[in-house]
């Protein structure tokens, strides 16, 4: 009896724990319902209210794939030629020669790059360092440093691309390295694949660009606050005066407002600050005068509408440019912001001057720090700019994100500079990697790019759903009217299974693809195999005449080795599908191999669990 | 309910002619494979692939004089799932989405009354395609071998071999048909993409499932009927396990059949695929997987 409790209780805990994976897809849902339904403005109100609610539901709720969703997935690979190229020094006749060989042979030879190119030049009885690194260096270390280079080169890339997406703005991104040299990056639900290429190549820019005073920063800001609300104002006056309906003036105020425009009747403190300062409801200035201003999240799609518009733009004085912090910081309340920073919009210097620059540690106080070397050109104009400049704060900025702003503490020459105060080991490494993006090269190729659009992905979902729901409905009909009792629990069983299913791939943030429905569906074959097998078994064993209690432990007993060899060899070969495929395969592979998983579980425990129930209370299951 | 009584079929009896319509079905399959070949998608032979939803059907030979135009007369151009939809591939390589946008824009230029909407848009460069071939041949080998190794410990070893061979057997048939079938049905379009593979695997899993419930069940005859040959025992086992293959085949080929023809264009391939690969993965567990090892038994009691 002992066995039975433990083994209901294991049952309600994974349903439970499922349950509770599963509910912010559930909300997810409602939210998206809702909003839906509402109208206009009032759905507005309600996004706004319940934002960090729906926020946190959308994070956690299953995903969808590219094919279900819509998007495009594009697979970068270091284009491992240009880098060789663009890192050698004193190219020559014969070096272009060589690339030229090289690159017309890659297309159709498939050995690696790098050892064909050392072979070239030892053919030519050429030496590599006349090219690359040291006079002195050898061949052989010279091609191992290129190799570590084309290492580096990938994370380089995989930096830039990061942060263009970031700036690209797609909802729930995905870039991934795979391997040694690829990158893959999944953009659900965009279009534009024009667009999104031209964001993916091209070499990054790295600038030093100062930042400018923050008594004039404050007051550009408070110039574009005041305008707007005396647009606010204005345009409200206006509408009135000439009678503009007013629903027209509503929307004008939705623009200027943004979600931030409360109801009419809405006569709060918080809501009079809304109406008489659009601009800093969204942007706090920083209290400690540094000129920063800070943006949660959530508004920052608002504050960049608001300063693209032409009239804003007009307020901003020559010189000047608002740039946004690379990444997110978190404040107390837990909310993520980014910093917007006031900076000249001439650069200062441009990255091509870093020679090199590593993450490292301070021995004095074991800190974080990134050492930044710069060549001879870049050393003495940096001279000039950190002398004339000291206590002023100079930001650094890869591809128009500002990845830190330190102060200038005192000049510097010789070109070796030290940036300190890093928050973390991480953060030095970094910026390490973005100092280096602007400097080298990070050349890559698209080697594969899908798109899905949209509407083909509503088409996949609602047939892969049909498709699920009908094999369910036919396999609870077939095995209720075959087995009767025991094709009930069975039934019952692959209900669990499936929430099961569908828990632990909420759990584990897993995608779900069009090839993992189909893999759902052949869980539920595989699912009811088990029941199959088991019954039959039974039926055989109250053949044979055994009691009916008996009759059933012998045959979940017997039954069990082949269900054991049979879940086991399907799961190996979801295995095998799952390391040597990609995208799509890998969808399915994930959900068969946890459909087996769980169908172990509830085909057997679940059916058995049930029968037992039954049993104890004196209903004898019916066998068919 | 019950469908099956007590069965005695003699199933082994007829296994001389059931090899010699295996290898039949598996000859002509060859066959069409060496001289028809496969259609290979874009995922194997690398290129570009678009799927274009048309406002009404469009004509497929002024398609293909556009095409032409664009210098991409020899791209193939089929319908996908209904006439308005229209699949475009062709391996030509260029940088980028250069060669879908010369696609996109020389339909727009010669079709200009029909408006299209792009559904998919693939291109593959040819390093990817070559790796997913080398990917799915070592996918192949590493199941067989770990399928191989497992029943071998499980079971007997000439077990593992004659499991592995009943797969063999399968694959071949399957991709046999597919070859065959290919561009007989117009709505039915057979191409060999990395989904095709997975489905290929996963009957190999579901084939080798029927197996091993055959093969234990023989063990446990073996055990209990020590006297009977071996030939009696499998018949018995096999009689003793037909309700379960028929219905757990049956349930199974259900299921494909509900995703074959309500799962839409995208995953009709691997239906199919699949659909074919349950019905001779029942049949060869019987035919050839417990076939062989009788035989092998046979053949070693009279040389030993």
């Amino acid at each position: 009896m002992r066995n039975q409790f433990s083994r209901i209780f294991l049952i309600l805990a994974a349903v439970v724990v499922s349950l509770v994976f599963l509910y912010p897809t559930f909300q997810d849902y409602q939210f998206r319902k809702k909003l839906a339904s509402l109208s206009g403005q009032d759905s507005i109100t309600y996004a706004e209210q319940n934002q960090d609610a729906i926020l946190s539901a959308k994070l956690k709720r299953i995903k969808l794939g590219l094919d279900l969703q819509g998007g495009m997935r594009v697979v970068l690979e270091v284009d491992v030629i240009q880098l060789l190229e663009s890192l050698a020094k004193n190219q020559d006749d014969n070096f272009h020669a060589i690339i030229k060989e090289i690159r017309s042979q890659a297309t159709t030879n498939d050995e690696s790059v790098i050892p064909m190119f050392g072979k070239k030049f030892a053919e030519r009885g050429i030496r590599m360092s006349r090219y690359y690194g040291n006079i002195r260096d050898a061949d052989n270390a010279i091609l191992t440093q290129l190799d570590g280079e084309t290492a580096k080169a990938i994370d380089r890339a995989i930096e830039i691309v990061r942060n263009r997406v970031d700036q690209y703005r797609v909802s729930e991104p995905n870039i991934q390295k795979q391997g040694s040299r690829r990158i893959i990056v999944d953009l659900p639900g965009v279009k534009d694949e024009r667009e999104v290429s031209s964001l993916l190549q091209g070499t990054a820019m790295l600038e030093f660009r100062l930042l400018r005073e923050a008594t004039v920063s404050y007051r550009v800001m408070q110039s574009i606050d005041d305008f707007l609300a005396g647009k606010v104002v204005g345009d409200t006056a206006s509408a009135a005066k000439t009678g503009q309906k007013a629903e027209e003036s509503k929307d004008a105020l939705q623009d200027l407002l943004g979600n931030n425009k409360p109801s009419s009747t809405d006569t709060s403190k918080e809501s009079k600050f809304i109406h008489e300062h659009p601009f800093f409801s969204n942007v706090s200035p920083d209290q400690r005068n540094s000129g920063e201003a800070y943006v949660l999240d959530r508004n920052r799609d608002r504050v960049i509408q608001l300063l693209s518009r032409s009239d804003v733009q007009r307020l901003l004085p020559a010189d000047f440019e608002f740039l946004w912090s690379a990444k997110t910081a978190q404040n107390p309340d837990g909310k993520k912001f980014y910093t917007l920073f006031a900076v000249k919009k001439q650069a200062e210097l441009t990255g091509k001057v870093i020679v090199d620059a590593r993450a490292s540690v301070n021995p004095e106080d074991n800190r974080p720090i990134v050492n930044m070397e710069m060549n001879s050109e870049g050393s003495r104009d940096w001279a000039r700019i950190t002398g004339a400049n000291i206590n002023k704060r100079i930001a650094i900025v890869l591809d128009n994100a500002v990845f830190s702003a330190p102060t200038v503490i005192n000049k510097i020459t010789g070109g070796r500079s030290q940036i300190t105060n890093m928050e973390s080991p991480n953060e030095a490494k970094l910026m390490e990697i973005v100092l280096k993006a602007g400097a080298l090269p990070a050349p890559v190729s698209i080697i594969e790019q899908r798109s899905v659009g949209p509407s083909l992905g509503e088409d996949s979902i609602r047939s892969g759903l049909t498709a699920t729901g009908i094999s369910v409905i036919l396999t609870i009909l077939f095995m209720i009217v075959y087995y009767h009792t025991a094709g009930a629990t069975a039934d019952i069983a692959l209900v669990f299974n499936l929430l099961f299913i569908l828990g632990i791939l909420a759990g584990f943030s897993a995608t779900l693809t069009l090839s993992g429905i189909a893999g759902i569906l052949i869980t539920i074959g595989v699912a009811v195999d088990a029941n199959v097998l088991i019954n039959e078994r039974v039926r055989e064993e109250l053949a044979g005449g055994k009691t009916l209690s008996a009759a059933i432990d012998a045959g979940y007993r017997r039954a069990w080795t082949a269900i054991i060899d049979a879940h086991v060899t399907s799961f190996l070969t979801g295995l095998v599908l799952y390391q040597f495929g990609t995208g799509s395969v890998q969808g399915f592979a994930l959900t068969l191999m946890i459909g087996i998983a769980a169908s172990l579980f509830s085909s057997v425990v679940i059916t058995r669990v049930l029968i037992n129930i039954m049993m104890s209370r004196g209903i004898n299951p019916n066998f068919g | 309910m019950r469908v099956f009584k007590k069965t005695n079929i003699n199933f082994m009896a007829i296994r001389g002619k059931m090899y010699f319509v295996s290898s039949t079905i598996i000859i002509l399959g060859l066959i069409s494979l060496f001289v028809k070949g496969v259609n290979y998608g874009i995922d194997f032979r690398g290129g570009t692939e678009l799927v274009l939803s048309f406002s009404a059907a469009p004509d497929f030979g002024k398609l293909r004089s556009a095409l032409a135009a664009a210098g991409l007369g020899d791209s193939e151009i089929k319908s996908f799932g209904n006439d308005q939809t229209i699949l475009i591939r062709t391996t030509k390589q260029e940088e980028g989405m250069t060669v879908a946008n010369n696609i996109k824009t020389a339909i727009q230029k010669d079709l200009s009354d029909l408006k299209f909407q792009v559904l998919r848009e693939d291109k593959i460069g040819p390093k990817i395609g070559k790796e997913l071939r080398q990917d799915a041949v070592y996918a192949v080998i590493a199941t067989l071998a770990i399928i191989l190794s497992y029943i071998a410990i499980r079971y007997k070893y000439i077990y593992g071999v004659g499991a592995v061979l009943s797969l063999y057997h399968d694959v071949l048939l399957t991709l046999g048909i597919i070859s065959i079938l290919d561009g007989v049905f117009p709505a039915l379009n057979l191409e060999i993409t990395q989904e095709i593979i997975a489905a290929l695997l996963t009957l190999v899993g579901l084939s080798v499932n029927d197996t091993v419930v055959v093969f234990d069940r023989i063990r446990e005859n073996s055990k209990i009927y020590r006297s009977m040959s071996l030939m009696d025992v499998m018949n018995k086992s096999l009689n003793d396990t037909l309700s379960r293959t028929i219905i757990t085949s049956g349930t199974i080929l259900m299921v494909l059949l509900v995703l074959l023809f309500v799962g839409g264009e995208v995953t009709r391939g691997f239906a199919f695929t699949l659909t074919i690969g349950i019905i001779t993965g029942t049949y060869s567990s019987i035919y050839i997987a417990s076939a062989i090892v009788l035989d092998n038994n046979l053949r070693k009691k009279i040389t030993a």
